[in-house]
């Protein structure tokens, strides 16, 4: 009997190992032999635990399980009153277009042996027998852009980086998954970590780099774990080595180390705060050296590039915005996870249609789009297809696509004063609109609060400072959530409104 | 408690077990904390030395992240997510009740040295907010009742 | 605003070397600077002063304060002007209505956490913050501040827990953080210019404050070496000179050379009235290029000490008192006492010393004062003590005992060899320049039987250090020389073209002999042989190697030798002649080199001439109407000539540059 349980963070932080626990003592109880298997999520976070039995028709889902499920499992499947059927067959997973996660919550994520039986190390092969300038026209020409949030095309990066002089090269993955609402880089590391490794290997190919860096933020603990364990094993096989190899490093609690230059500085031991560009990291990146720095997401999604071709990739998607993009869907949300599809869906279709509206049943009221950084759009915007430019032109950001439903309960003059609040705990403390801006927004949102109409100008002018005068996107970026829960919330921010009621 | 000596064998044992590094100042930093539950005084200069820094850059180094503490917590750390996707879902009334539970506010220990509270801006549980980890495990859809985990 | 005060513009960013020129347009002015400047130093080559609070030329640009973004044609947002580097045909705007408004915004915040008490604060008028507040037209602050760092209690009364009071620990300079602006200007000043690293930002965000270095620290107990460096950077009164905060701000200044070490730094003596009210590091001067250390900056107390002779004092015989007395009554009788000794005693009976700390027209006028008034050669100087070895071994091998090089030099070394010298102490502004090019990736080797803070301290290690057994200098130098030779490292071409091939056959055949291996002096010196031979190879062909040398070459009975032995490494490896290469005596005082070039010595005429040689007597002669006298009879030179067959006197000599 073989059993899947996920390892996922999400799936144990709502009993998972406390079910697998139970299901070895179960099944030992029982005297049968079981096969017991700790795979990623598939993203269905309200079915988690999702366990899954291998059947010949294949893999039964039975979810959310707790440990007073656990003996049913023994009793033949089909009866299980959590049984859902066919993992493969549930809505969720039918209406994916799953490139970069298609191994995710599939496979035994520590088995190289299950990785190259589910298409792994094929991209890797195919860049092996390519020149540095033939890979990096490949991801070009797939129109890859960074899944991090600022969406640069990876392939101009990586051709900076491979043609830059120097002896010694880096490869740089941005692990630090610090917006609120994204998850799709903690998932992937720990649902298919080699298909991180393979991606930096193949990098390291297109820019002669020999060593690699994923930077993982301190509060993915399952992430770590599994992240150092893959490489020991990719090292054992020989994937990595001499040519090309890989340290995890750990971050250290700050959430602008997420910014790229910081988290180099951080990376080369130094306090986390964010360098003036240029030079830009592909030149004088890591210790001053040529560096790709790129996210997970951006690196995972190259394996499958190489190995489908460009053109594969490339037909997903609308407008600049090509290829797949992994959704993560949260916060009051009925159906909340991972949904990887191409580009294109609309606000509507994603929150309505996906998640199913709120979890508390209520109307939604806002989704903030791309994490802490990105703007709350009311309903008004649902029609908004998810692409870069799109959601540029509705004066907000996808980021790294997570998704924070709310409902009408939610006062948005708390979330934009949060969002201040946020600034301020994070700000690395360089730059001065970010440094000062951030606690005066607080203190100028807090005046709204009590009623002083005059602040809200005072609001609007320190954003367009922020705005306009930040040294990277953290600073920059917070009067995205700010201004949007302003403009399309101004009830929320009526002085006195508690005395008209 | 370690004396000095001991202490100071200690942290030369973790800086030789990181010195090859490109950059080791971060992992020696997150293995002294490992070892000591904080980062004492004394290992300050000590890696300074090593690394042919200044006390005064490691301190700068020290005093950024919020993961390096100066003094040691309490015998548990509850950490309780604050960010939006958990707000969603209630974040800030159940960090309400468990701060009255507990009788501290963010970043305090309680009296007795039991507990240290911290927050937290995600854990990637943000499906199944409010998140929170206690003690290095981590737990989703928590609600007040989280408290009881660390009251032995 | 104090321009009387300050003369010196700042750029903004430290000049670019590159020899490439760029044209773009700033504000519809065509400015021609070399490739790397940033935009707002060739707006300021332009005379276009864009706003800035973090950017000063003495270290790189930061681009934290965002006070002097600008727009440029044809790209997004507005990047910042000292962080941004020129490039051709770039439009840049430094000023319109949307800059404007950004800089208000800027400043509105920056002075939203600052105390408003311009009128009684130390710096006022000679604040940046301020001058910016002015220049970007900041009317009004519309913010209700609730956290601040100059409060001393919050608006409930308590005590504002942001607050630091000042920390007044230095001696020199107080440190005031409630006035900060915290633009890391002292920090990166203490890193790249000093090259301590005693300060640091603490924390993050809105919490970022200066530290020296702990919770525990204050500026005394921390790293800090006083030089000054994070003062002068600051452009508030948070680090500040105390007797700026004691006496109130210069009105003019002079330009001076600092009487302390070899270095010789120059100052400006800052002065109100005749009172001197700072020394700061003068941003010309070629030694220090606007860097100055403890001994320069703030030990300028004798300048007003109460013992200090003010008027000229005569007195009869050493048990008598001094007597004031004018200048003409003062020259009147030291001339009668001088003759009448020479009536009495004759002609040798009188002499004179200079210090290495006079000008060089004085010393010129002394030596003259001897030879041709006084009529002998009785003419010495303090320099015979440090350097004479320097003197005669350089003379010996390089026919000049001119150090080959200046402190710029150092800037484009690649391989450092220190003997006998911790610069780090003793000429702390060469430390923090040779340490400022270490940082850069430039190898250092130590010669030195100390283990000082010149072969390890922040971001730079001596890739060797020979700790020889003092006393051993020339067997180690010599135990160079052999491994370069026998090794075949030596500069064929160089040595063919610039020295004296023959006399190198023989020099070469002497120094390769066993007893001169690593090897076979090792149980004298002390250093192991495999050290030596990788330092001797880094020398020779690390690139551009330069060598200093210090009191602990000179002061040695085998002083000269020495000299004349690292003379010969540099020859051997063709390290002379450009520059980051050469040899550089580190000296005892500012003058050194000067009291010898003017004639200082007995037995030398000015140009290091000797005074037996009738032609050379015959100029001076000519020039001063007088007859000078051949011989020096009461003083001999020390020197240690000890005989050595390292070089030809001859054959070497006939190398120049």
């Amino acid at each position: 009997m073989k059993i899947y349980v996920p390892l996922d963070s999400a799936a144990v932080a709502l009993g998972a190992d406390a079910v697998a626990e139970a299901i070895v003592t179960e099944a030992a109880r029982r005297g049968v032999t079981i096969e017991l298997v700790r795979n990623g999520s598939h993203g269905m976070v309200w079915l988690e635990p999702l366990v899954e039995i291998a059947t010949d028709a294949g893999r039964i889902g039975i979810g959310p399980m707790t440990v007073a499920d656990v003996p049913a499992l023994f009793g033949g499947i089909a009866r299980h009153p959590k049984a859902l059927g066919l993992v493969e067959n549930l809505p969720w997973m039918k209406g994916q277009t799953r490139l970069t996660f298609a191994r995710v919550g599939v496979i035994d994520p520590l088995s190289l042996a299950d990785y190259r039986a589910h298409g792994g190390m094929v991209g890797l092969d195919r860049a092996k027998a390519m020149s540095k300038a033939e890979i990096v026209a490949e991801v070009t020409e797939s129109g890859l852009r960074g899944r991090g949030g600022a969406g640069f095309p990876t392939g101009i990066k990586w051709k900076t980086v491979s043609e830059a002089p120097g002896e010694r090269k880096y490869i740089v993955c941005n692990a630090d998954e610090g917006d609120s609402a994204t998850f799709a880089d903690r998932m992937l590391m720990e649902g298919d970590p080699f298909t991180l490794i393979e991606g930096m290997a193949i990098a390291g190919l297109a820019t002669g780099a020999a060593k690699g860096f994923v930077y993982i933020r301190s509060e993915y603990p399952v992430a770590i774990r599994i992240m150092e364990a893959a490489v020991r094993l990719a090292r054992e096989a020989a994937i990595l080595g001499a040519q090309f190899d890989i340290e995890i490093r750990v971050g250290a609690g700050a959430y602008v180390c997420g910014e790229e230059t910081s988290l180099l500085n951080s990376l080369e031991g130094k306090r986390g705060v964010v360098r003036a560009k240029p030079p830009l990291p592909a030149l004088e990146g890591f210790m001053g050296k040529p560096t790709v720095v790129n996210n997970v997401i951006s690196l995972a999604s190259v394996p499958v590039i190489l190995a489908k071709g460009a053109a594969h990739y490339k037909d997903f998607g609308l407008g600049r915005s090509r290829g797949t993009i992994p959704l993560q869907i949260a916060g009051n949300v009925r159906f909340g996870g991972l949904y990887e599809t191409a580009f294109g869906l609309t606000l509507g279709q994603i929150v309505d249609d996906i998640a199913g509206g709120t979890a508390t049943g209520r109307p939604v009221k806002a989704v903030q789009v791309g994490g802490p950084l990105g703007a709350y759009h009311p309903r008004s915007d649902f029609a908004t297809p998810f692409g870069y430019e799109e959601f540029a032109g509705q004066g907000g950001l996808i980021g790294h696509a997570g998704l924070t439903i709310f409902d009408d309960s939610a006062d948005m003059l708390a979330q934009a004063r949060f969002a201040m609040e946020f600034c301020a705990i994070e700000s690395c403390g360089k730059c001065t609109p970010c440094r000062i801006g951030a606690v005066r927004g607080v203190e100028t949102i807090d005046r709204i609060a009590k009623g002083d109409a005059a602040a809200i100008p005072l609001l609007t002018d320190l954003c367009s400072t922020m705005k306009s005068g930040s040294l990277c996107a953290l600073g920059g970026f917070t009067p995205y959530p700010v201004l949007s829960a302003l403009t399309h919330f101004p009830d929320d921010f009526t002085p006195a409104k508690e005395a008209a009621e | 408690m370690l004396d000095s000596a001991d202490l100071s064998d200690r942290i030369a044992e973790i800086i030789a077990d990181h010195q090859g590094l490109e950059g080791p100042l971060l992992p020696i930093l997150h293995a002294v904390q490992a070892a000591f539950g904080h980062i004492p005084q004394p290992a300050v200069p000590q890696i300074a030395n090593a690394l042919t820094l200044s006390k005064a850059e490691v301190h700068g180094v020290v005093t950024f992240y919020h993961d390096f503490r100066e003094a040691p917590a309490g015998r548990h750390i509850l950490k309780l997510c604050r960010a939006e996707a958990c707000q969603a879902m209630g974040a800030d009334r159940v960090a309400g009740a468990i701060k009255a539970a507990l009788g501290i506010d963010w970043h305090e220990t309680t009296a007795d040295g039991r507990v240290t509270l911290e927050p937290v801006f995600c854990l990637g549980l943000c499906a199944c907010g409010p998140a929170a980890m206690v003690d290095g495990r981590l737990v989703g859809r928590c609600d007040a009742s989280v408290v009881l985990e660390v009251s032995a | 605003m104090k321009d009387f005060i300050i003369p010196d513009r700042d750029f903004g960013t430290p000049a670019a070397k590159s020899k490439r020129m760029v044209t773009l347009t700033i504000d519809g002015f065509d400015v021609t600077v070399p490739e790397g400047t940033s935009i707002m130093r060739a707006a300021a080559e332009a005379g276009i002063q864009v706003p800035k609070l973090c950017a000063t030329d003495s270290v790189d640009a930061f681009g934290s304060c965002r006070l002097c973004l600008v727009e440029i044609e044809g790209r997004n947002g507005t990047p910042a002007s000292c962080t941004t580097p020129v490039a051709p045909g770039l439009k840049v705007q430094t000023q319109n209505a949307r800059l404007k408004q950004l800089r208000r915004g800027v400043m509105e915040l920056y002075i939203s956490d600052h105390p408003l008490d311009c009128l009684t604060c130390s710096a006022n008028g000679d604040c940046e913050l301020q001058d910016m507040a002015g220049a970007v037209g900041l009317r009004d602050v519309r913010y209700d501040a609730v956290d601040t760092h100059f409060k001393v209690k919050n608006t409930s009364g308590e005590a504002n827990p942001l607050y630091i009071p000042r920390d007044d620990s230095n001696p020199y300079f107080s440190y005031d953080p409630q006035k900060c602006i915290v633009c890391s200007r002292c920090v990166r000043a203490c890193e790249e210019v000093q090259g301590t690293f005693a300060l640091t930002i603490e924390g993050r965000g809105f919490d970022s404050r200066v530290s020296f270095g702990a919770k525990t620290d204050d500026a005394l107990a921390s790293d800090c070496v006083s030089c000054g460096a994070c003062v002068a950077a600051c452009p508030t009164a948070t680090l500040q000179e105390k007797s700026i905060v004691e006496i109130g701000t210069p009105s003019h200044s002079v330009i001076t050379t600092c009487a302390y070490c070899g270095v010789g730094c120059s100052f400006k003596a800052e002065m109100r009235g005749d009172e001197l009210v700072r020394m700061t590091p003068y941003k010309h001067g070629k030694a220090n290029r606007g860097h100055s250390c403890v001994k320069g900056r703030f030990a300028y107390g004798y300048a007003s000490h109460k013992d200090r002779i003010l008027k000229p004092m005569i007195r009869e015989a050493i048990s008598d008192p001094w007597q004031e007395v004018s200048w003409a009554e003062a020259m009147e009788f030291a001339a009668a006492k001088m003759k009448g000794i020479q009536t009495k005693y004759g002609r040798n009976s009188v002499g004179v010393i200079t210090s290495s700390r006079c000008t060089n027209e004085e010393t010129y006028l002394v030596q003259k004062l001897t030879r041709a008034v006084f009529m002998n050669n009785n003419t010495d100087t303090c320099a015979r003590v440090c350097h004479s070895p320097t003197g005669y071994g350089l003379g010996q091998t390089f026919g000049t005992s001119a150090g080959t090089q200046d402190f710029d030099s150092v800037e484009e070394a690649d391989v450092i060899m220190v003997i006998g010298a911790n610069p780090s102490a003793a000429h702390p502004v060469f430390a923090s320049r040779m340490k400022k090019r270490l940082r850069k990736g430039a190898q250092l080797i130590v010669v030195d039987p100390r283990r000082t803070e010149t072969v390890e301290g922040p971001h730079y290690k001596a890739a060797h250090h020979l700790a020889l057994t003092p006393g051993t200098n020339v067997a180690v130098v010599s135990a160079i020389a052999h491994v370069i030779v026998t090794e075949g490292l030596f500069d064929e071409a160089f040595i063919r073209e610039r020295c004296d091939w023959d006399e190198f056959q023989d020099y070469a055949e002497f120094i390769a002999a066993p007893n001169h291996s690593p090897e076979a002096v090792e149980i004298l010196t002390g250093v192991p042989a495999e050290e030596v031979r990788k330092a001797a190879r880094l020398y020779a062909t690390g690139g551009n190697a330069a060598i200093y040398y210090g009191l602990g070459v000179t002061e040695h009975s085998q002083g000269s030798t020495t000299v004349i032995g690292i003379a010969n490494l540099a020859m051997l490896t063709g390290n002379v002649g450009r520059r980051g290469v050469g040899v550089n005596p580190l000296r005892g005082q500012n003058n050194v080199q000067g009291s010898c070039d003017m004639g200082s010595f007995p037995h030398e005429l000015p140009g290091y001439r000797h005074v037996k040689n009738p032609d050379v007597r015959a100029i001076y002669e000519n020039l001063w109407g007088v007859t000078i006298e051949a011989c020096t009879a009461r003083v001999r030179t020390s020197c240690n000539p000890i005989p050595t067959r390292t070089t030809s006197r001859r054959g070497w000599r006939r190398w120049n540059v």
